[in-house]
């Protein structure tokens, strides 16, 4: 019945066929149609599922309609000499960076995973180890086209690097998990492929690590990444120590021997192919387990995380984590049943670290929700915001504890 | 009465550069009481939209301190302070001066009354130190015992202070004639042999003109711009006599006013001599510094030198000062923060603002107890006592003197006066 | 007006000395950086701890009385201006630097500290702040925060909200919420990004955790000097596309070097020139940033620069800066009101973009500043004049509605930095359509359903459905 519906809607290509679960999948090709789809769907009371290429959420949650960004893939708009992409939401995150890399001009952005859809990275907003040196997604975006719940089409933001024209949109809509809406197309920051990138690798314990990483943070020197890593995110048996250096030649030169003796420690080198592998591979590893967690820590309480992880989550000490020293966010890949998070939650909650879950079977999500340790005050406005975008809930995005 | 038109304020763009400059808005956060929010006042009332009566207007102009912190920073070149006069002129005909500083504006406009006024003030002025604390008397005390002559290092100097002085070296010397002034002639009489000994010890024939007196600037920061007036004219005459010879002021308050009696005097008879009376004007330290100061004797002193705001914002005199107290051998110079910053004293401010006053004067001296200097250095009476009042009052006992002191010192026990 | 029981309530509340009335004092308050827009605001207060100043929101939510906050004053868009029912909250006295976290390169500050201040009292950690308008000796973060500031060194280091970590804010009805955590990673859906550059409109930050950056230990500053102002517009182009990230690309006109050489920030600007390029390169390695000097030097050079400066010293590098700096309060020497543009164009349409803002100056024969942050493609058109004057107003009006319609043709937007306010309000159907718009208002409406926060700012009334 669904189904038929998309069909008079959209033609019968819009619809992609019936998925596993029984969902009928609808792809829009343009932002209209999804307007199309959502208006519909909130008049008929439908709920709907967002999904990109499926690789990091996976397709299992209930619905009545599932929305695939598929059809709404490519580069719209690309300015070398402004630095600016627009670029469909079902757009392959590494296609995207291919084709860039064409004119010397990349993302500096390394999102976990393997396979993602733009959408996807846009919607968790998650960044990978390159978030020290370049920022959050946040950081990168300038703006974004926004369908709402209600099937409005919202422009937040542009496409040039300074903007203060209303409200930032485009921030409340990065990392809210699609729960205001589906975000058709984004206008990304560009940078010249820096000239030198060198990665170099210690490996040790974890402790002494991460005060070889402070070392490198209170010289004053900031790299590109400055990630640690457990010994089964690098396939090894030890936590390693990864740094990445970007910049002209004679900078990545300079702070090659800076970080040496800023973190009284040897490193490795990386052959340039190599440290490409290391990097993917170590990225493409999250997913290798259901669940990937994020806890957001200082970087002085980064020991205290890490052990709580530890003690909560990984008891046999054989889960992909990594922390980023800089930010003093740590990413948990494994699996772990719902009472185990939410116990984690709560203590982290204690302590004013925020956990985010980035990624889970829908049991997890639904029961746990994304978020689901907001401040009391925080929580009413989060859902008037979302009841301002999507006043019939028919987005299935479980974002906190409600319900 | 006339008063002076309010001008100069147009190129204000309302930018905020001189916010964090203004001592009185960094104590209360208020517009009102910051550069651009007076100047805001200030043009109601040359526009007329404005009156001198509406409640709170006066207050917050008699709030400033006229320190001029607010001029340089400003990039469209207000001239805040020339505005600021014609304003207290103004107000002072729809309202009268406060009485506490109509009474100093009148001792020190009158030698009459004056000469036996300071000449009492000398006489507490010993047991002054015992009195000196916080409550308003010991206040006053405590400025009082700051006039005192700062010779704790000086032993030598008092040795020679009556001996007498080495007549100008040669004819062709540089002549410099000293500005008396009036608080300075009463209190700080051992400053003007300081200056005269030390201009003389550097090669310059120090004298003094007969018949000059108060500069007035306290009257025309006050509002009483006739009287102003009427004391410029009588220096402008004074001066005359000797039209070749530079004019040195130790005075930092008097040097600002005496530069600005070209502009006072504007369409009197006098003002082409006023105009050329202003060009003579030099800081001692400028003349000092101008040439290569003469070394003296080694003092093993921390100084901490603080600007006065009519040095360093009304004349911009920033480094010959610095420069004198350097070519000191042995001396070392401290820095305290918000150096820059007015100590609150201005004029008579302190007597008729004493809360904003004392606000003000407390950050300096935290400022100053922080660097902990053996010494504190400034150009100007009122500061010297302000700032001495202050670290008395808080038990500190850094004395403050004029920086020529200090020089005078090092000279003293070089024997340079023993010749 | 504001009621009298309610000028009693904020007396009580805060002192009676911080509770402002008077017409001479008010005043005072009635404009902010931007002269050519006032308003008699009803009163202020000046709150001195974070207490009375929820106390004072409570108070006015409690008799519906708008409140609009205030920082320092420069805002130049017309930001923080009350009507005369409405009060404006003073924050200048809520200016303690509550923290500074140098291993985790934090801050937390309340919302009146002064930009400059911040960064002095990270110094002696090898730290800065390092979002810099050029107001930055005046303007406060809570400003800085509502209007999501820029300044010339957000090249490289990103702007106000690329900074912000953390705020606790009060809501217009007095509630006081936490948003972001120490960390910077969101609770939730991102609240502070939200709340950056909601000008007032959501409620007051009461207090802010920032990042530090470590301060760059080599510097350069280039200058350099071109005949025509579309030379150095193209030497910005061709040395971002040559992949560098220096710190600051400014770009003063010839009108503009005339006004700044004419100040008290001489800089040494040549006069006869058509633009002046303000490069700045930093990092932490003497050679490496020597070496990006001399490649960016050999750029300009091929660029058509007539000459160029480089200095490294602090004291000349900090000569050069001045005059960019203050070459808004210069221009003030031109004329005696001033209006501020503040459009972005996409980098590459920057040559195109100066020529025919010229022109339009030229048009309505009027005389045109540009000083810009060139890197951006943020343009600051000024137009030194004066008021008094209906048909120079006139012309002034409908210039700069032609230099805002040709920036948004170009791809830009109006405001990149200073914000909508009441100034530029009439513009925003220009860049965003039905749709966007009432989605802001029904945003705004989630954070103030009462419309008591700095209203009548930001979204035109009639242009927002929803
Ligand atoms: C000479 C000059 C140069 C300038 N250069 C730049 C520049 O390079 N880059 C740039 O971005 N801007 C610049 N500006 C504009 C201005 O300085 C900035 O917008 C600054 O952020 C304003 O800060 P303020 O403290 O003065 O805020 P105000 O002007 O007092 O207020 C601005 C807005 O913020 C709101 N507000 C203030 N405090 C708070 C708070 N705590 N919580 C919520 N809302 C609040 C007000 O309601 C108002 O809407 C310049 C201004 C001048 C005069
Ligand atoms: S700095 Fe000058 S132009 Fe700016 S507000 Fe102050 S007086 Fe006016
Ligand atoms: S003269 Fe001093 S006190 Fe008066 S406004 Fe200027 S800076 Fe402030």
């Amino acid at each position: 019945m669904v189904a038929d519906k998309i069909r008079s809607l959209l033609g019968e290509h819009g619809l992609l066929g019936i998925d596993p679960l029984g969902i009928p999948v609808a792809a829009p090709a343009s932002d209209d149609e999804c307007a199309l789809l959502l208006r519909t769907a909130s008049s008929e009371s439908w709920t709907v599922r967002i999904e990109g290429s499926g690789t990091w959420i996976p397709r299992d949650a209930r619905a009545d309609l599932a929305l695939s960004t598929m059809r709404l893939r490519g580069i719209v708009d690309l300015s070398p000499p402004d630095m600016v992409v627009t670029v469909g939401s079902g757009t392959s995150w590494t296609e995207l960076q291919t084709s860039l890399a064409n004119d010397r001009m990349w993302i500096p952005l390394d999102p976990p995973g393997s396979g993602r859809s733009v959408g996807s990275v846009v919607a968790c907003a998650t960044a990978g180890p390159l978030r020290t040196g370049f920022g959050a997604i946040r950081d990168h975006l300038l703006g974004l086209t926004l369908v709402t719940g209600d099937g409005r089409v919202v422009r937040a933001g542009g496409r040039v690097v300074k903007n203060v024209a209303g409200y930032d949109i485009t921030k409340l809509a990065a990392g809210s998990f699609g729960a205001f809406g589906i975000i058709t197309s984004v206008n990304l920051r560009l940078r010249a492929v820096p000239r030198a990138d060198a990665t170099l690798i210690a490996r040790g314990t974890r402790d002494h690590l991460l005060d070889a990483a402070r070392g490198i943070l209170s010289s004053g020197y900031t790299p590109g990444a400055l990630e640690l890593f457990s010994p089964a995110a690098v396939a090894g048996t030890e936590w390693t120590l990864a740094v990445r250096l970007l910049g002209s030649h004679e900078a990545v030169a300079a702070e090659r021997s800076a970080v040496g003796a800023a973190a009284r420690m040897q490193f490795s080198s990386l052959e340039p192919s190599d440290a490409a592998d290391f990097w993917r591979d170590t990225l493409a590893r999250t997913t290798a387990a259901p669940s990937t967690l994020r806890l957001g820590a200082l970087p002085s309480s980064l020991d205290e995380a890490l052990d709580s992880i530890a003690h909560h989550l990984d008891e046999s000490c054989d889960d992909w984590i990594a922390a980023n020293v800089h930010a003093g966010v740590v990413r948990w890949s494994g699996d772990a049943g719902v009472n185990r998070i939410r116990l984690l939650r709560n203590v982290a909650a204690h302590s004013e670290m925020p956990l985010t879950i980035e990624r889970g079977p829908w049991s997890v999500r639904s029961e746990l929700g994304h978020f689901g340790a907001f401040r009391d005050g925080a929580v009413r406005l989060v859902y008037a915001l979302r009841n301002s975008f999507d006043p019939s809930r028919t987005l299935a995005i479980p974002l906190g504890r409600e319900s | 009465m006339n008063t002076p038109p309010i001008s100069g304020l147009d190129p204000c763009v309302h930018c905020g550069f001189c916010l964090q400059a203004c001592p009185t808005y960094l104590a209360t956060g208020d517009e009102s009481d910051s550069p651009r929010g007076r100047i805001v006042l200030m043009r109601s009332l040359a526009r007329g939209s404005l009156s001198t009566t509406e409640p709170t207007l006066a207050f917050h102009l008699d709030r400033c301190l006229g320190c001029l912190a607010c001029e340089p920073v400003c990039p469209s070149d207000v001239r805040y302070g020339t505005a600021l006069e014609a304003t207290r002129a103004l107000i002072a005909q729809s309202r009268p001066v406060p009485l506490v500083a109509r009474m100093v504006n009148a001792v020190m406009a009158d030698r009459r009354l004056r000469r036996p006024l300071l000449g009492l003030a000398r006489l507490v002025r010993p047991v002054a130190g015992v009195l000196a604390g916080q409550s308003r008397l010991g206040f006053a005390f405590g400025m009082l015992r700051a006039t005192e002559n700062g010779q704790r290092w000086g032993k030598q100097g008092q040795k020679t202070e009556k001996a007498s002085l080495p007549a100008p070296s040669a004819s062709s010397a540089p002549s410099a004639l000293l500005f008396t002034g009036c608080i300075m002639e009463g209190l700080f009489s051992h400053v003007h042999e300081a200056t005269h000994r030390t201009l003389s010890a550097n090669g310059y024939r120090s004298t003094r003109v007969p018949h000059q007196g108060c500069c007035g600037a306290l009257h025309a920061h006050t509002g009483e711009h006739d009287k102003a007036v009427d004391l410029a004219r009588r220096n402008v005459a004074a001066f005359a006599d000797c039209p070749e010879s530079v004019i040195a002021v130790n005075s930092a308050g008097c040097g600002a006013m005496l530069k600005e009696y070209g502009r006072l005097l504007a369409g009197d008879p006098l003002e082409p001599e006023a105009v050329a009376l202003s060009q003579r004007v030099r800081d001692v330290s400028q003349l000092l510094a101008s040439r290569e100061t003469r070394r003296g004797h080694t003092l093993a002193l921390k100084v901490a030198y603080d600007p006065p705001c009519h040095l360093l914002h009304a004349q911009r005199i920033a480094d010959a000062p610095r420069a004198l107290l350097a070519s000191i051998p042995g001396i070392e110079m401290v820095q305290h923060r918000d150096a820059a910053m007015c100590c609150g004293s201005a004029g008579s401010y302190s007597l008729t603002q004493v809360g904003l006053s004392r606000t003000v004067l407390e950050d300096k001296v935290n400022a100053l107890i922080a660097a902990d200097p053996d010494v504190v250095a400034t150009g100007n009476p009122g500061c010297i006592m302000q700032i001495g009042a202050g670290l008395a009052a808080v038990g500190s006992s850094i004395p403050v003197v004029h920086p020529i002191e200090i020089l005078d010192w090092s000279y003293a026990m070089a024997g340079f006066y023993d010749e | 007006m504001i009621p009298p029981e309610v000028l009693a309530a904020l007396k009580a509340a805060v002192g009676p000395q911080w509770v402002k009335d008077a017409r001479a004092e008010l005043d005072t308050y009635a404009t902010d950086g931007l002269p050519t827009h006032r308003s008699l605001p009803g009163a202020a207060v000046i709150p001195g701890r974070k207490d009375e100043l929820l106390q004072v929101i409570r108070i006015l939510h409690h008799h519906r009385i708008p409140a609009v906050a205030r920082g320092a004053g420069t805002g130049l868009s017309g930001g923080a201006l009350a009507s005369g029912d409405a009060v404006l909250v003073v924050l200048t006295r809520l200016n303690r630097i509550l923290k500074i976290d140098a291993e985790n390169r934090r801050a937390v500050v309340e919302p009146g500290v002064v930009n400059t201040r911040l960064s002095a009292a990270a110094e002696p950690f090898g730290l800065h702040y390092a979002p810099d308008p050029s107001s930055q000796p005046a303007c406060t973060i809570g400003g800085n925060v509502a209007e999501n500031a820029g300044g010339p060194h957000c090249l490289k280091y990103g702007v106000t909200t690329n900074h912000i970590l953390a705020l606790d804010v009060v809501l217009p009805d007095g509630e006081l919420l936490s948003l972001g955590s120490p960390s910077g990673e969101p609770w939730g859906p991102d609240l502070v990004g939200l709340f950056v550059g909601s000008e007032g409109t959501f409620g007051i930050a009461t207090e802010i955790t920032v990042k530090l950056t470590p301060t760059p230990t080599a510097i350069r500053t280039l200058l350099a000097d071109f005949t025509l102002l579309r030379s150095a517009g193209q030497a910005v182009t061709s040395i971002i596309a040559a992949g560098f990230v220096p710190a600051a690309l400014e770009i003063l006109d010839h009108n503009t070097i005339a006004a700044v050489e004419a100040s008290i920030y001489r800089a040494g600007y040549p006069t006869d020139a058509g633009a002046v390029l303000l490069v700045e390169l930093d990092g932490m390695d003497e050679l490496a940033v020597e070496a990006e000097a001399s490649q960016v030097e050999d750029l300009l050079e091929s660029a058509g620069a007539r000459s160029i400066q480089l200095a490294s010293d602090p004291a000349k590098r900090e000569k050069l800066w001045h005059g960019r700096k203050k070459a808004f309060g210069a221009m003030g020497r031109l004329g005696s009101d001033l209006v501020v543009q503040d459009a972005v164009v996409p980098r590459s349409k920057l040559p195109d973009v100066l020529d025919q803002i010229g022109e339009i100056g030229e048009r309505y024969s009027i005389s045109l500043c540009n000083v810009f942050h060139a890197g951006d493609g943020n343009l600051h058109p000024n137009i030194a004049f004066d008021q008094t004057d209906p048909d120079l107003a006139e012309r002034v009006r409908r210039a700069s509605t032609d230099i805002v319609r040709l920036c948004i043709e170009a791809g830009g937007t109006i405001t990149g930095e200073h914000g909508v306010g009441t100034d530029k309000m009439h513009y925003m159907p220009l860049v965003y359509d039905a749709d966007t718009l009432g989605a802001m208002n029904r945003i705004r409406h989630v954070f103030d359903p009462l419309e008591l926060a700095n209203p009548g700012k930001v979204l035109p009334v009639h242009s927002c459905r929803g």
